[in-house]
């Protein structure tokens, strides 16, 4: 414990010598002789020893110091000791800076002009007067030379010129007058120079010529002129200019010589079986050093092959057929994986396809569990519906079935960009892996590998394919090379075009494959659309092609394809062939299964649109909705999705082909009331056959041929709803949708019915019947409840605060970011202006302050003044009064005596 | 003073009249044309100079009708009705106290020649060529006529005429005279328009017929729904065709009175045994310019609900109508939702007014107040119709579902249905359960529809089309929304739906099977084991 206050005061006075003990009068003596130094000494050891001792120069916290726990920071310095600031300082270092510039402010005020003072050295205590006259000479001397003509010039220089000889003297040493003019002996031979030049510059004063001085001296950067640097920096691009045109010229150089050597390195690099005569004219040539030169070369040549072969790698090992079966298997696995993966709409991140593409798609957004915002309702890409139109009323239609006709008004012709040429390069390239598969290898048969099923026809149109000239690029050039062929000659013909032009042989192969591949498209349905289309054989193989080469061009195909969808939307009722035979090129070139596919979709659509939309008038439309209802399930096979168009369609044949009409509503479907003369009636005779596609566009000629196509069609349709069963017979509501089919084959096979159609396809009905009843059955059995809410409950919004780990007192927590922000600008604004208040308060102080101690000062001189004449005016006036009064005595006296 | 406005009007015309002849001998110079048209106009003069040369009328009226020399005829008629006007202008038609027996058999008489004159312009007004002139100067001789006072002194407005003009017009259908009517006098003038209901309601009450022609339909309805909007206030009914003294004219310029016989008007034709297509006319603007025109609209009340009963579309479009009595007339529709119920038949999500009716459903639905078990059923048709909807209708209905599930709460077991009691668990794991809904019920609260599931949405999860399917997601995944949107879905179509689909652009290069079949049209070969395809199996190619 240090003790209290006093003995504390006491043992610091002690300790600074201020007090002590009692002094002999020798030791007092002592101090009183440097006795200057010591009171100062003393008077700086008293002040610290206030400042330390006043409790009121340290601003403390007013109930002590915080605990340490209050903040989470480190205390340091003054904080640790429970100090928060220094009064006595702040208000000091206050009061010096306004000494240093409100006061000079002050005493500035009201005053234009005055003289700056840039002497060198003039402010700087710690130099002396001589130190302040060297450097100032010294200043003086690297001072520039601004003109070949400044008479104080010391050094000539070139001197002044006449019809350029020298107009300077010879030399200085033939007129000595140093020695005769300088008194001094001259310190420097500058100034006596100067002596000897010129006297003008002694005449003048000599402040005046140390102000020179400074200026030039003071700040050495600051002095340089802007012509000066103008011209420094000039010189230096310059240089650096030179510079680089020098580098550039020995660049030059090297190139030149190794352009020279050029020929040389070619020889080197591509004559490498140089015949050998050619060495030995050589070296009969130059006959003196060529072995060397030779092996020279050989080595460089040797060295290079090293250094250009390439390493040798390990062989893959062969693989036991176990193993190739293996892989096979696996690669087949993991296209299934990713072909359920599309089904159920995942979007796939390949490594190779679409690693930037992670948008998340409908059903994702859809299935995380989101707090929908009101605006993602786009987030189904249903598109814009209908935009508010009139309703089919207005316009005039009043056909109960939808909007068919409004909408075909309405339809936009084709909406498909072409895709930049880029694009299709980097997916061809992309795919160009794939095409390494053996599968298409084999298809391909490039050069070497010719598959027998090509390899036959390529033979047969050899001197055909030498009359292509160039790769077909639009339908009619394809036409007219195409039109003499008979149709099996077609697929050599593609395959003759797919090999000479081949992306391998030639850059631009693939942009012309990638034309030729949509103008397959367009020709496969031109050729099915031709009133005698060729052999189905022919289609596929040319359907085929167009797979192939989808693989390569998949942007180009598609676009195609969506082209052609796009047409058939405008005549979707009314289908030609060709568009059958599109939709089920579609259906096996792309994957059918998948959710999202940009071809796949929108031909969907159109076939349900078909089936939804289509009321069958004639045997022709009943045929093309079955072939139609057959794409359906074709499309939807492996995905097993449930179209109600499909059921609507296949229920409707049923009903409308039956011979007589069903007595009760059947289910939920619209009936279509049958044109009349369309039901069957005494087929009992007929054979039941396969329908033929060819049904599809021709009409029939005969009544009975007429029944056979209609029997063939409830056939099928038979056939599709038993197939449909088993797609559908998981689905949660099997029972709602085939109950009505169970009801409609009932009807067939009921009496009326029954007499009149052929036996073998009413043994059909009853099996399908009986095999839908025991689903149904089954389907009864397994339906359950549904539980489709077992989510995870949402949490209930809190009340709670939040517990926060890092408390810190000094901080604001608030929830809300604006107002938290806010508040932290009102606070500092608030801070900033008291401080300011206090600022400005203090500055009025200071000023009052000042003014009273220079009008003290003024009314101080003048009171001395004042009293200085009045002492001087009593001085004077005295002496007159005692000289008067010395008169007045003496005449006094004069007077006694006289 | 109209009047005098109408005198100098007069004047004027007859200061023009005798320049046209003269025009006309320079244009055509037919002499004899002239010389009848001179002798026309003289005798035209002599009628007016003095009374004695009353006669002239008759040859006039006889020139008028010679069907011989039709221009002529025109202009006889354009002259005598000249003639009518100035004599009812100046009172000569119109009996005074204090008259001679002799002046009276005169007024007598002139009103003879009057209503000849008036069946012979009636005449030219059946004749398509020469209506538009007839409708003028019987319009024209209508104005005047109100001149004719009774025998208080008090004009009143010639209903009779106007009843026989509005009779012809509506008889023959020529839309452009019809529409000229309707434009320049039945629009305008307000007193006009009122007789002219007056007149329609009275014929078409009168008839007798047990069905009305297409034609007399098709005119009084363009007539009657040519106003689209109902005035609102007495201001805007416009303006007096003829003077009518002080106390008449406020009745016809009353707003009630218009609707009144406007409103007996429609009636009158409602009344008529239309037929359907011409009751879906009526039914379609019913609620926006029928019935704003009623009084009482309670008198649709028979019509609407005999529409709405008839089934079909008719229902259909008639629901709006009855929604506007229920709305504004606080109509108590007896077993409404019942009625409502049985509208969803399988018509109904393939119908064209489906997005109309689906709004309008889910207006009446929108209570929070109804019973679960009745919108449980609602919700239960619906999806069971969308099992055989096409997309365009699955995806209105969904999200309706949903917002029916949000706001009524009790309905949710339809999705999640959690079965606590253990023998009722078992009985369901045995047998499986049971669908308890009964479609052939007619009263949606006895339906048990609220007992059963939705396992048609569950279904329709696995639809062809991707958003389809998305959207019927949305009722099994967590209700965190407070409600959809219904504008955003009502209308699609399977065209828009297509258009959407291509409008696409193909942006990365779409999946390709990978697999290239070995066959496509023909069938594999046994040997190889490949599988036939769809196709091949069921089709045959050739």
């Amino acid at each position: 414990m240090p003790g209290s206050q006093l003995k504390r005061l006491k043992a610091s006075l002690r300790e600074q010598g201020v007090i002590g003990p009692q002094q002999s009068k020798k030791q007092r003596r002592k101090v009183a002789q440097n006795g200057k130094v010591n009171t100062n000494k003393r008077a700086a050891a008293l002040e610290s020893i206030r400042e330390e001792f006043n409790p009121f120069d340290f601003k403390h916290n007013a109930r002590g110091p915080k605990f340490q726990v209050t903040s989470n920071r480190p205390v340091l310095g003054d904080a640790a000791k429970g100090i928060t600031g220094r009064p006595g300082d702040a208000k000091a270092m206050g009061e010096e800076r306004r000494r240093q510039t409100l006061l000079v402010e002050m005493n500035r005020r009201n005053k234009t002009g005055g003289i700056r003072d840039q002497r060198f050295g003039e402010n700087d205590a710690s130099m002396t007067y001589e130190e302040k006259m060297a450097q100032r000479f010294v200043r003086e001397k690297q001072s520039h030379k601004t003109s070949i003509f400044d008479l104080e010039d010391d050094e000539p220089m070139d001197g002044l010129t006449h019809m350029g000889k020298s107009l300077s003297f010879p030399d200085r040493d033939d007129f000595e007058e140093t020695d005769l003019l300088d008194p001094e002996g001259s310190d420097s031979g500058d100034e006596s120079v100067d002596n000897q030049r010129g006297l003008k510059r002694l005449r003048e004063p000599d402040d005046m010529e140390d102000q020179v001085e400074e200026n030039v001296e003071g700040e050495p950067e600051k002095k340089k002129t802007k012509q000066e640097i103008y011209k420094e920096i000039i010189a230096k691009s310059k240089m650096y200019k030179a510079e680089r045109q020098a580098q550039k010229d020995a660049d030059e150089d090297l190139r030149e010589e190794l352009d020279e050597e050029l020929s040389d390195i070619q020889a080197l690099l591509f004559t490498k079986p140089k015949p050998l005569s050619n060495e030995d004219d050589e070296s009969t040539s130059k006959p003196g050093d060529s072995g060397r030169d030779k092996m020279e070369r050989d080595y460089d040549l040797r060295l290079r092959q090293l250094a250009m072969d390439r390493r040798a790698k390990p062989s893959d090992r062969t693989l036991t057929e176990e193993e190739i079966a293996r892989r096979d298997v696996e690669k087949l696995k993991e296209l299934e994986d990713k072909r359920q993966r599309r089904m159920r709409g995942e979007e796939i991140s390949d490594s190779e396809d679409d690693k930037e593409q992670n948008v998340p798609d409908a059903q994702s957004a859809a299935e995380s569990p989101g707090w929908f915002d009101e605006d993602e309702e786009e987030d189904f890409k249903l598109g814009t519906g209908i935009r508010t139109r009139p309703t089919a009323t207005d316009l005039g239609f009043d056909d109960e079935d939808d909007f068919i006709v409004e909408d075909d008004l309405l339809a936009s012709g084709s909406d498909l960009e072409p895709i930049e040429s880029g694009d299709e390069d980097s997916s061809a390239e992309d795919n160009e892996d794939d095409q390494d598969d053996e599968f298409t290898k084999g298809l391909l048969s490039e050069m070497e590998a010719h598959d027998s099923a090509f390899s036959k026809e390529g033979d047969i149109t050899k001197n055909e394919t030498s009359e292509i000239s160039s790769c077909p690029e639009t339908l009619e050039q394809l036409l007219n090379i195409s039109c003499n062929l008979l149709p099996e000659q077609i697929p050599p013909l593609v395959q003759k075009v797919r090999i000479l032009y081949h992306p391998k042989l030639a850059s631009e192969n693939k942009t012309k494959l990638a034309s030729f591949s949509r103008v397959l498209v367009q020709y496969l349905f031109h050729l099915s659309n031709t009133p005698n289309p060729p052999p189905f054989a022919t289609l596929e193989s040319v359907i085929r092609h167009i797979h192939s080469l989808a693989k390569s061009f998949p942007i180009d195909v598609s676009e195609e394809f969506r082209s052609r969808i796009n047409d058939l939307t405008s005549r979707c009722l009314s289908p030609t062939l060709g568009d059958l035979v599109i939709l089920i090129a579609i259906g096996t070139i792309f994957p059918p299964s998948d959710a999202f596919h940009p071809v796949i979709t929108p031909a969907m659509l159109l076939i349900a649109r078909y089936l939804g939309q289509k009321i069958p008038k004639s045997t022709t439309d009943f045929v093309q909705g079955v072939f139609m209802s057959s794409l359906a399930l074709h499309y939807l096979k492996l995905s097993q999705r449930f179209c109600p168009e499909f059921m609507n369609f296949c229920l409707n044949t049923l009903t409308s082909l039956a011979p007589t009409k069903p007595g009760k509503k059947l289910g939920n479907f619209p009936q279509h009331e049958p044109v009349s003369g369309i039901r069957i009636t005494d087929a009992t005779e007929i054979e039941v056959r396969r329908s033929k596609v060819t049904d599809c566009i021709v009409i029939p000629k005969s009544g009975k041929e007429d029944l056979s196509i209609k029997i063939s069609v409830l056939d099928t349709t038979l056939q599709l709803l038993d197939t449909a069963s088993q797609f559908y017979a998981g689905k949660p509501s099997f029972i709602e949708s085939f109950e009505p089919v169970v009801l409609a084959l009932d009807h067939l096979t009921k009496g009326s019915c029954k007499s009149q159609l052929p036996a073998v396809l009413v043994g059909h009905a009853v099996q399908l019947q009986k095999r839908l009843q025991t689903m149904l059955a089954v389907s009864k059995l397994a339906r359950r409840p549904l539980e489709l809410h077992h989510h995870r409950p949402l949490a209930i919004k809190t009340a709670i605060p939040k517990f926060e780990d890092q408390f810190d007192p000094d901080r604001h927590y608030d929830a809300d970011k604006d107002r938290a922000e806010l508040a932290k600008l009102k606070a500092e604004h608030k801070k900033e202006r008291k401080g300011a208040m206090r600022e400005l308060r203090k500055d009025a102080n200071f000023m009052a302050r000042e003014k009273l101690r220079i009008k003290k000062q003024k009314d101080a001189a003048y009171e001395k003044k004042y009293k200085r004449l009045v002492a001087e005016i009593q001085g004077e006036e005295g002496r007159e009064a005692n000289a008067y009064d010395r008169e007045k005595q003496a005449r006094k006296r004069a007077a006694k005596r006289g | 003073m109209p009047s005098t406005v109408d005198e100098t009007s007069l004047k004027r015309k007859r200061a023009k009249a005798p320049e046209n002849p003269s025009k006309r001998t320079k244009a055509e110079s037919s002499d004899e044309e002239e010389d009848r048209q001179a002798e026309i106009l003289l005798l035209e003069d002599e009628i007016l100079k003095s009374k004695k040369n009353y006669n002239n009328i008759t040859v006039l009226l006889g020139l008028a009708k010679d069907e011989d020399d039709p221009e002529t005829a025109v202009f006889a008629t354009v002259s005598v009705c000249r003639v009518f006007l100035r004599l009812l202008a100046s009172g000569s038609l119109s009996r005074k106290a204090g008259q001679s027996e002799r002046e009276t058999v005169v007024i007598q008489w002139l009103k003879g020649r009057l209503s000849d004159f008036k069946k012979h312009l009636l005449l030219l007004l059946g004749d398509e060529d020469s209506a538009s002139t007839a409708l003028t100067l019987s319009m024209r001789l209508l104005k005047a006529e109100t001149q004719i006072a009774g025998d208080k002194g008090e004009s009143t407005f010639p209903k009779v005429f106007l009843k026989e003009i509005v009779g012809v017009l509506i008889s023959n259908r020529f839309e452009d005279i019809q529409e000229e009517f309707c434009e320049k006098y039945l629009g305008e003038y307000a007193d006009v328009r009122l007789y002219a209901f007056q007149a329609l309601s009275d014929i078409l009450s009168n008839r007798h017929a047990s069905s009305i022609e297409d034609d007399l339909f098709d005119s009084v309805f363009d007539m009657l729904s040519f106003f689209d909007r109902v005035p609102e206030s007495n201001e805007e009914l416009g303006s007096l065709y003829v003077d009518l003294p002080k106390k008449k004219s406020d009745i016809v310029l009353s707003l009630h009175q218009q609707k009144k016989h406007c409103q007996s008007a429609w009636l009158a034709l409602l009344k008529t045994n239309s037929n359907r297509q011409q009751r879906k006319r009526l039914l379609e603007i019913m609620a926006e310019s029928i019935a704003p025109w009623f009084i009482q609209p309670e008198l649709l009340m028979d019509f609407l609900t005999d529409s709405y009963n008839a089934g079909g579309s008719l229902s259909l479009i008639a629901l709006s109508g009855v929604f506007y009595l229920i709305q504004s007339r606080n109509l108590d529709y007896p077993s409404f939702y019942q009625k409502l119920y049985s509208l969803l038949d399988c018509e109904i999500l393939h119908s064209k007014h489906r997005s109309k009716f689906l709004r309008l459903l889910d207006t009446f639905l929108s209570s929070t107040h109804l019973p679960a078990a009745l919108v449980a059923s609602f919700i239960k048709r619906l999806t069971r119709l969308c099992l055989n909807a096409p997309p365009s209708a699955i995806v209105a209905v969904i999200p309706w579902v949903y917002n029916l599930f949000k706001r009524h709460p009790l309905c949710t077991f339809m999705v999640h249905r959690v079965i606590r009691d253990q023998e009722v668990k078992v009985a369901i794991e045995n047998q499986g359960m049971n669908d308890p809904f009964d479609e052939k019920e007619e009263d949606p609260m006895q339906t048990k529809a609220i007992d059963s599931c939705l396992w048609e949405v569950v279904q329709l999860q696995s639809h062809y089309h991707p958003n389809v399917a998305t959207i019927a997601k949305i009722i099994s995944e967590q209700f965190t929304k407070q409600w959809y949107n219904m504008e955003d879905f009502l209308d699609h179509s399977y065209n828009s739906l297509v258009e959407a689909e291509l409008s696409k652009s193909v942006k990365k290069p779409p999946v390709v099977e990978f697999m290239i079949p070995k066959r496509i049209f023909l069938p594999n070969d046994p040997a190889s084991g490949a599988e036939d395809n769809l196709f091949v199996k069921l089709w045959e190619f050739e």
